[in-house]
């Protein structure tokens, strides 16, 4: 509903004389107040209070209806939502109902020291007595409105619409009243001009309801811009939009098949989009400027690099030369003189200082940077040697002197070793060998059918993801939640796995193993073992997928190059919605859309229908045969005359093809042929309060007024059975 | 008093604000009990009133008889006619629902998405029906 504006105060409330009464049409949506006998009601505004902190001064104010939101930024509404007074149509915050009639007799100019004009007020059908009689005290009280010869009047605000239209001659004497309202619904029966409440019937849905519906379905198909869904926004789209369409299901039907009438019902709502500014690419200087800074950082790094390498080749060389005269000096010198001569080097024998002559040999090799099948060869060049080491080894053993076991046993050991080194590089081998003619075939298929590769390889793409994610499900979860669950957390109901039921085992046994009294879980080296036992645990679970892993990152990398337009699956986390905004792709204006197709006429389906939100009460069709069968009339002629002129009126009746839509399920459940004629008020917003207004402008209307002096005499009874008559 | 402290606190507040006479005065001259009486500040307002339940059931309607209208007695009954049973998603005709979520489905693309909601999403689409399990 567009903000109500600024309501200029009234000024002519002095005018009036004091038998002039003021009705008031105090609706769950709207509050309507003005002078009976007018054309329309004087001062019009939202039901609702709100009672935020002014910023400034820190106070707490009261304001009521609707107003201009640039205005409402000097509050802070955080703490205050909108308040109603009513509950379902009921009155039963009075407090705020005070507030209201305030606000309302306020901007009607009031200014004496009470109220002295009588009253006539709206309620809802069968009103409790408790919100009638509070209602009363209100006014009585508080406001002064005068409990000699003038007091207040309580109407039925259908009652009083049927009652307008009648005069106007839209509608005749009996008849039946449907009025679906803010937030319930009523079907009055009228015979001879007066309601029967004994026939009258209420649904607990209206205007509220569908217009929270159409809220709720936008959220959720669009939850980007959930923040543009405020209720004022939808109400509005509701009322400019929403249809009753004649027959759900068919007109589901032409939306499934998507028709060209489809099309055309369908409405689009453009948000307000600004495209993002594309940036221009960099300029070719720019880009050659960059470029040629990135190749002398290259160079540099470079330089520096080679520079590094020569003087460790150097230093190797040096080495290798100074090694090389020791050897020769060595075997001059001769057995004798070789321990001195060892001891001045700081060598201890022959075999250390070829051995340190080999290592840089092979450091200057690798510096020079030679092929490793140079090394492939020098490590089998030791071989051989090794082979005569080993000799020793096939010598038994009771020939040997001690020390010599020692050394056989730890030949023993480089045998096993260097054999299984020369096993693992075997099959290193085979491996690679068995790869590349896999690849050659796989390049073969590839070559011979692309396409069918092509989905073959997505198929099993698809497949790991699928046994990869449920391997990280049941990780997480145990497998119990439904598959929508995305947290891993372990939460009271879930199973452990097997990991994490054995940490839980260990620290418990950890915790209560101690012996009473006293926890001595760290004196001991051993207890601290624990954590390295969990940790493997966790160890041992995570190795088991990798194999299929690493054969998902490999097919994947594989269809990345070879497909253009495979995306890879983005890791589990993100929460998937129904309109993905892709990351690849900048925002479009599509994303700004908001389409309106099937929500049109399934919104206010939900009058007819309430079960679609769950409410378990007859819908408007349905209420106007429980309204008649609860007349309980016996000749059918008295049926025919209500059915002849059902009125509709109230708020939630301005959707377009409701007439239609009522007409014809009406004569569903009547017999056939009878007639059935439905009208619209004339005015279904306001004719509440017109109504009233002319009722209470009749000359009979004081004596329908009642006193404070009758109630407090008569008492809540009296109060109960009170009960305007309508026809006058 | 009462008036004048009402213009000292609007003297504090935006011109604007004061010319949409947007703020509900304090203090009227055509009550006889103001508000700020009424109600003193430091009452919670939760003791003020009752809610609808408990004005219906201070009602006693049950000790009425049964033939006059009071406001349990016009409600309406539940619907006799069979109910449309629509897909929650997109509002179609849905003849399938889901043993999973309980969401009620048309077609296999629908399927496709309802599988893919998250939890939150599920539990709103089913709070539209009324059907979420609310755990108290």
């Amino acid at each position: 509903m567009p903000f109500v504006s600024h309501i200029r105060r009234q000024t002519d409330y002095g005018l009036f004389p004091p038998a002039t009464p003021i009705v008031i049409d105090n609706g769950a949506s709207n509050f309507r107040i003005g002078w009976a006998g007018e054309n329309d009601p004087r001062v019009v505004f939202r039901n609702i209070v709100q009672r935020p902190r002014h910023k400034s001064t820190g106070e707490t104010v009261t304001v009521v209806g609707d107003h201009d939101p640039a205005l409402m930024k000097y509050f802070d509404c955080t703490r205050s939502g909108p308040r109603s007074a009513f509950d379902s149509n009921v009155v039963y915050q009075f407090e705020i109902m005070e507030y209201i009639l305030d606000f309302g007799f306020d901007r009607l100019g009031a200014n004496g020291s009470e109220i002295d004009h009588p009253v006539l007020i709206t309620e809802c059908v069968c009103n409790p007595v408790y919100s009638r009689s509070k209602m009363a005290e209100l006014l009585f009280e508080t406001y002064g409105v005068p409990s000699v010869g003038m007091p207040p009047a309580f109407g039925v605000d259908a009652a009083f619409s049927y009652k307008y239209n009648q005069q106007l001659g839209v509608c005749a004497k009996d008849g039946l009243a449907i009025s679906p309202g803010f937030t319930t619904t009523h079907v009055v029966p009228f015979v001879d001009g007066e309601p029967v409440y004994k026939g009258s019937c209420r649904t607990n849905i209206g205007g509220y309801h569908v217009t929270d519906y159409f809220k709720q379905l936008l959220s959720l198909k669009y939850p980007h811009h959930m923040t543009r869904f405020s209720w004022e926004k939808v109400e509005d789209l509701k009322m400019e939009h929403c249809y009753i369409a004649p027959d759900y299901a068919l007109e589901a039907q032409l939306f499934q098949k998507g028709t060209k009438e489809a099309e055309e019902k369908t409405r689009c709502w453009q948000l307000p989009w600004v495209p993002p500014v594309v940036e221009e690419g960099p300029s070719e200087e720019e880009l050659a400027r960059r470029a040629a800074i990135k190749e002398r950082q290259g160079q540099r790094l470079r330089e520096m690099a080679e520079a590094k390498r020569s003087s460790r080749i150097n230093e190797l060389e040096n080495e290798l030369r100074g090694l090389a005269f020791l050897l020769k000096q060595l075997e001059q010198v001769g057995q004798e003189d070789a321990p001195s001569f060892l001891a001045e080097t700081g060598y201890a024998s022959k075999q250390e200082i070829e051995s340190a002559h080999a290592k840089a040999t092979q450091s200057l090799r690798k510096a020079k940077g030679e092929p490793k099948a140079e090394q492939v060869d020098s490590d089998e060049k030791i071989d051989p040697s090794a082979d005569e080491k080993f000799s020793l080894l096939n010598v038994p053993d009771h020939m040997l002197s001690s020390e010599q076991l020692k050394e056989k046993r730890r030949l023993n050991f480089l045998k096993t070793t260097t054999e299984g080194r020369q096993r693992a590089k075997q099959k290193r081998m085979e491996e690679e060998l068995e790869r590349e003619r896999k690849n050659r075939e796989d390049e073969e298929r590839r070559l011979a059918n692309p396409v069918l590769y092509l989905e073959q390889l997505h198929v099993k793409y698809k497949e790991l993801c699928e046994k990869v994610e449920q391997r990280k499900r049941f990780k997480t979860n145990g497998g119990n939640t439904n598959g929508n669950n995305l947290s891993g957390g372990v939460g009271r109901g879930e199973r452990l796995n097997a990991a994490q039921r054995e940490r839980m085992r260990l620290l418990t046994t950890a915790a209560f193993d101690r012996g009473k009294g006293e926890d001595t879980f760290g004196a001991r080296d051993e207890d601290w073992q624990l954590y390295k036992l969990m940790s493997k645990d966790n160890d041992d679970d995570d190795d088991e997928p990798d194999p299929e892993e690493a054969e998902l990152t490999r097919i994947s990398s594989r269809l990345q190059e070879i497909d253009p337009t495979f995306i890879p699956k983005v890791e589990l986390g993100t929460s998937q919605q129904i309109v993905e905004v892709p990351k690849f792709r900048p925002l479009t204006k599509e994303d700004f859309q908001v389409i309106l197709g099937v929500e049109r006429f399934r919104c206010p389906e939900i009058l007819f229908n309430p079960n679609l939100v769950g409410i378990d009460q007859a819908g408007l069709d349905e209420m106007a045969g429980v309204s008649i069968r609860r007349l309980s009339c016996d000749s059918k002629d008295v049926e025919d005359r209500l059915t002849q002129s059902i009125l509709i009126t109230g708020g939630s009746c301005l959707f377009p093809g409701i007439s239609e839509r009522l007409e014809a399920r009406i004569r569903m459940i009547r017999p056939c042929g009878s007639p059935i004629r439905v009208l619209r008020a004339s005015d279904p917003v306001l004719d509440a309060w017109h109504g009233a207004s002319m009722y209470a402008s009749t000359l009979q209307f004081p004596s329908q007024t009642f006193t404070r002096m009758d109630y407090y005499e008569k008492g809540e009874d009296w109060l109960r059975r009170y009960q305007v008559r309508y026809s006058l | 008093m009462g008036a004048k402290t009402n213009a000292r606190k609007e003297r504090r507040m935006e011109p604007e604000v004061l010319e949409a006479e947007l703020v509900l005065p304090t203090y009227f001259s055509f009550k006889k009990v103001q508000v700020y009486e009424k109600y003193p500040k430091g009452q919670s307002s939760a003791k003020r009133f009752k809610h609808l339940k408990q004005i219906i059931q201070a009602e006693n309607f049950q000790n009425y008889p049964p033939d006059e209208p009071n406001y349990v007695n016009i409600e309406s009954p539940p619907s006799m006619h069979p109910s449309k049973r629509i897909c929650d998603i997109t509002g179609y005709e849905a003849p399938y629902h889901d043993p999973r979520t309980k969401l009620r489905y048309a077609n296999a693309g629908v399927f496709k998405v309802i599988r893919s909601l998250p939890n939150e999403y599920v539990q709103r689409y089913l709070a539209l029906r009324n059907a979420a399990v609310v755990l108290r």
